[in-house]
């Protein structure tokens, strides 16, 4: 058992009126990949989005409880949300490549970051965050050629790219496959299966299988309560929630 | 009378819908078959075949019945024996005898005038009987016919389907046919200016002085007259000063505009977004005309009371004021504009800087106005074109003298006011002054269609490069 990374206690998150997380206590492993799944709008996606504090972004979105990374409390107002975001990455639902060219899309962190001073050190860290994402080889003759130009497979590993580019500890993964076909997919597992030796990985995940596959841990969220949590193995073969054991086979959800 | 027969068409044609549909349904129920389209079609079918053919015919009449009672009446009157040399004199006399008619006309009336009247009286009423005999036999015929399609069930809504892409097709067709006509007369005018001056000594000259050309006919000049005429339609003080206060416009309209389009769209409160957006938007309501007096009274006065504290000499009438009153007019459109281009920019794209840890200027500067950028070059170039072909304001504040100048503390001049200034009052149409007018507008549309030309090519340019 790898140490613990991300732990969340009695966290709450409210969408002004409509609480949409409900205490939840959640230990995140160092180096792993913990699954997150459950039926659409139970949650998932907002515990992701507390971990990087995306959910600032979002006006009316308020959250209570305590969330710590390496034992730094993460959701206090003074913390600097710019250095938190550098070290916990996210990928999104949708690729959302930069109406740029693939280099700029990855030079894009290190520059804001200030890492990268001369072209060789930026040039140098393209190539590398690339070749972790695995699409070095698909795109190296083209890299000023516009990241939207690319098939939505390749733009899904350009942004994981994107996010690897600042060197984070955690990448936040918001149901990356779900806009892609199944051998992208398997292409994206693939590359999660091989990150998880640098980084820690939280996927949400609408496909049991998937979740099977990649993860080491898994979660499961019902009605913004987290019901059952575990190891992958144990969650899908045998359940202590009769809840979890009815999603898993498909009775709901 | 025109009015009385299309009203009457109107009830006639509205009430045959009500007959149609009602028709149509027993017929269905009497002979047990299966309609071929909804009983209102029926309807509509009826309408369209009385009322179109019949108003059709009804505008053809109307545009020919006065010229060929014209050439009807000149010719009673030249056997009556009126003398006329050419077209104006005997379109004098027919002035006259449509006066008399009318009893109107308050001089002599010889026997030829009278005669002419009365012959003139006769005609009027012998065009409008035939007319309304003609329009009810029409009204009555495509009636009949229409009734005996539909008693013979046929597919009126496809029918209905084809008249109305006729309909729409004509109306697009006049559209552009009017932008023909006003083109080629543009076009017409101007080869008659350019045959008396030449072109390049428009296109390069550095003098404008149209009102030494004035009432002087243009087939009639004099070797001496022209070589004086050759260098007072210079071109290039017009468009300089256009440009010039143009681009004093923008200097204070893109900044300003698209800066409160950033804040609208990205930092605003809901709350100040929706008090703000309709005040900037209120700017674009304002009369042109008003910005023109508070250009011209209020603060090109304001910048000479300065100017003269600093020992400038600064004109009252300058392109600064012009074209800053003119920047501030120009504000709200590439604002609006500008705010709805960033709003469009998805939201995915702002999330995915904000998560690898840029701030929300950083997004904005790297990720939302590149973007945005075709949609914000558009608005700007919208707003140039604008500010081109903008008039008021500069006839009010900028000057009239065609000062060649960049010291925008001077008077200066543009296309539009220079148009203006050219057909106010009475005019001679064949003077080459009066001619320059239809060609500073085709110079001015050619300018303007090269400069949407470019913001298209531009912004499919940029299209390309993000979509």
């Amino acid at each position: 058992m790898n140490n613990v990374k991300i732990k969340s206690k009695n966290l709450n998150v409210y969408y002004g009126e409509k609480q949409a997380l409900f205490d939840v206590n959640l230990d995140l492993n160092e180096k792993e990949v913990t699954a997150l799944i459950g039926p659409s709008g139970c949650g998932k996606s907002t515990f992701i989005r507390c971990i990087n504090r995306m959910n600032d972004v979002i006006d009316i979105c308020k959250v209570s409880g305590n969330i710590e990374i390496d034992g730094v409390e993460i959701n206090d107002k003074n913390l600097d949300v710019v250095s938190l975001r550098e070290r916990v990455g996210m990928v999104f639902q949708k690729p959302n490549p930069f109406p740029k060219s693939i280099y700029d899309n990855i030079s894009y962190g290190p520059k804001i970051h200030g890492k990268g001073e001369t072209k060789s050190e930026l040039d140098e860290i393209v190539e590398n965050s690339l070749k972790k994402a695995a699409l070095w080889e698909e795109v190296k003759d083209r890299l000023d050629e516009p990241g939207t130009g690319l098939s939505g497979g390749q733009q899904q590993r350009l942004c994981i790219a994107r996010a690897i580019s600042v060197n984070p500890e955690v990448i936040l993964m918001d149901e990356p496959c779900s806009a892609l076909d199944p051998i992208a997919t398997a292409k994206i597992e693939e590359l999660i299966d091989e990150l998880k030796k640098t980084y820690t990985i939280v996927i949400v995940t609408h496909s049991m299988a998937q979740a099977v596959r990649v993860s080491q841990k898994t979660g499961f969220f019902h009605l913004g309560k987290l019901i059952e949590v575990g190891k992958t193995e144990k969650i899908f073969k045998n359940p202590d929630n009769k809840m979890t054991q009815d999603y898993i086979t498909g009775r709901f959800g | 009378m025109n009015f009385v027969l299309i009203f009457l068409i109107t009830i006639f044609s509205l009430s045959l819908f009500f007959y149609g549909r009602s028709k149509t349904k027993s017929i269905a129920i009497e002979k047990n078959i299966k309609l071929n389209a909804l009983p209102k079609f029926y309807g509509y079918y009826l309408i369209l075949w009385c009322s179109i053919p019949s108003l059709v015919f009804l505008l053809i009449w109307s545009l020919f019945e006065p010229v060929i009672i014209k050439s009807i009446i000149i010719e009673t009157a030249a056997n009556q024996g009126a003398i006329f040399n050419d077209k104006n004199e005997a379109n004098l006399i027919y002035e006259k005898i449509k006066a008399i008619h009318l009893g109107t006309y308050f001089g002599d009336i010889d026997s030829i005038l009278r005669e002419s009247a009365l012959a003139y009286a006769k005609f009027i009423n012998l065009f409008t009987n035939s007319k309304v005999v003609l329009i009810f036999a029409i009204v009555i015929v495509s009636v009949i016919y229409s009734l005996k399609k539909i008693n013979k069930n046929n597919k009126a809504r496809d029918d209905v389907e084809i008249i109305l892409k006729g309909l729409l097709f004509v109306s697009s067709l006049i559209a552009i046919l009017t932008t023909l006509g006003i083109i080629f007369s543009l076009l017409f005018e101007s080869i008659k200016f350019f045959s008396v001056i030449n072109i390049f000594d428009y296109l390069f000259g550095t003098n404008w002085s149209p009102q030494r050309a004035f009432v002087r006919d243009a087939s009639s000049i004099t070797a001496a007259e022209f070589e004086e005429l050759k260098d007072a339609f210079g071109f290039i003080p017009l468009i300089a000063g256009t440009t010039f206060i143009a681009f004093i416009a923008m200097l204070v309209a893109v900044p300003i505009g698209l800066f409160s389009g950033i804040y609208m769209a990205e930092y605003a409160s809901l709350k100040i977004r929706r008090i703000s957006k309709p005040i900037i938007e209120i700017l674009a309501g304002i009369p042109t005309v008003v910005y023109g007096f508070f250009a011209a009274l209020t603060v090109g006065p304001f910048f000479r009371q300065i100017g003269e504290n600093f020992g400038l000499t600064v004109s009252s009438e300058s392109a600064l004021a012009a074209g800053l009153i003119m920047g501030i007019m120009i504000i709200p459109y590439v604002s609006s504009l500008s705010d709805d281009v960033i709003n469009s920019v998805p939201q995915s794209l702002r999330d995915g800087s904000y998560a690898i840890g840029a701030t929300k200027s950083e997004t904005i500067k790297k990720v939302v106005i590149p973007a945005a950028l075709p949609g914000i070059i558009g608005s700007i170039l919208l707003a140039v074109s604008r500010a081109i072909g903008e008039t008021m304001i500069v006839v009010m504040a900028a000057g009239l003298a065609a000062n060649l100048t960049i010291n925008p503390l001077e008077s200066t001049t543009t296309i539009t006011t220079q148009i203006v200034m050219i057909l106010v009052g009475d005019q001679e149409f064949d003077s080459p002054k009066t001619q320059s007018a239809f060609a500073l507008g085709l110079t001015l549309f050619i300018a303007t269609l090269i400069l949407n030309y470019i913001a298209q090519r531009a912004v499919k340019k940029y299209r390309e490069k993000y979509d």
